[in-house]
């Protein structure tokens, strides 16, 4: 977002003051596939369309899901009642909100951690960008020396 | 209780397969198939001696982990029995349980299994005739399939029943 004309002039009196990106924004987006149960909450709040819910279910997500979770107790109760490997993905009907699978686009995420907030099952971790960390830590104490 | 389920579940494997030992777990909503049950019940009508009940405040309750945590446990089929469509005292619960029963079938079958142990009917709480002949169905049905094997290689159930309380 560009800066005002005041905006400008204050960031020049400010000793060793640099411009920082809007907070959030570039995040690296780390999602845990284990912990997710498929509520679609990341793609209705996604502002970029980047996370999206699809149309199919992997079922090795079921059997592969550790066994205390919600999807290894359904994945635990298949294993004893398949006769054969998963046939492959399987089609999830519209009104069946759990056990889908997100799909994940990381060329349109802005990195904004928006889908990290919401996420109920805290599946979807947002780190902050290293590169702005850096400077923002050593800025910080400048700053309160030149207002001393 | 995992020790009487697991002992229940080995009884079945054990006995001689014959149609009269199945065993049908029908999840019936509370507003209209359990009250068809009830009624039918009052009329005297013989239902067949393989299906259990289990009342459901609505079938919109009823999670694709109860399904398929009552068929690994011992079921042979599983019935869900819930109002006509349109009916559903709490507006759209039915149409829920439709899907979730559509997608446990595509499961079951993606894995081998027959997808008729599983299905869906919808009936009004009026209507004691058309809860008997969805019964009788599914006994028909679940009476021309071998009974369902199970494997014991994952751990049984004292989990999985804890897990299937927390489910929505």
């Amino acid at each position: 977002m560009p800066l005002t004309h005041r905006g400008r002039e204050i960031l020049s009196r400010v000793p060793g003051g640099t411009l920082h990106s809007a907070v959030g924004v570039g995040c690296e987006i780390v999602r845990h596939e284990e912990l997710c149960v498929g509520c679609g909450k990341c793609a209705t709040d996604c502002p970029s369309g980047a996370s999206e819910r699809g149309a199919f279910f992997d079922v090795n997500q079921l059997l592969d899901a550790p066994a205390d979770s919600r999807r290894g107790a359904l994945g635990g109760a298949l294993r004893r009642l398949m006769r054969h490997g998963p046939d492959g993905p399987v089609e999830v009907p519209e009104r069946v909100t759990v056990y889908r699978t997100i799909i994940y686009d990381d060329e349109k995420c802005l990195g904004c951690g928006t889908c990290a907030r919401g996420c109920p099952a805290a599946a979807i971790e947002a780190r902050p960008p290293q590169a702005d960390a850096e400077p923002a830590a050593a800025g910080a104490p400048a700053f309160e020396g030149a207002r001393a | 209780m995992a020790g009487a389920t697991a002992t229940a579940a080995g009884a079945v494997r054990a006995a001689p397969a014959s149609a009269a030992d199945r065993k049908i777990v029908a999840f019936c909503c509370r507003e209209c198939a359990y009250a068809a049950a009830d009624a039918s019940a009052n009329a005297r009508t013989p239902l067949p001696p393989t299906v259990r009940l289990v009342l459901m405040p609505c079938t919109g309750r009823v999670s694709p982990l109860h399904m398929l945590s009552a068929l690994a446990e011992g079921a042979d089929g599983v019935m869900v029995a819930g109002c006509l469509l349109g009916q559903c005292h709490y507006r759209e619960g039915n149409f829920m349980a439709v899907d979730r029963v559509a997608f446990v079938q595509r499961l079951l079958k993606s894995v081998g299994v027959e997808p008729e142990r599983c299905r869906m009917f919808t009936m009004s709480a009026g209507e004691p005739p058309k809860f008997v002949a969805a019964v009788r169905e599914m006994d028909r049905v679940i009476g021309g399939l071998p009974p369902l094997p199970r494997s014991d290689a994952a751990a049984p159930a004292a989990g999985a029943a804890v897990a299937v309380r927390g489910a929505a």
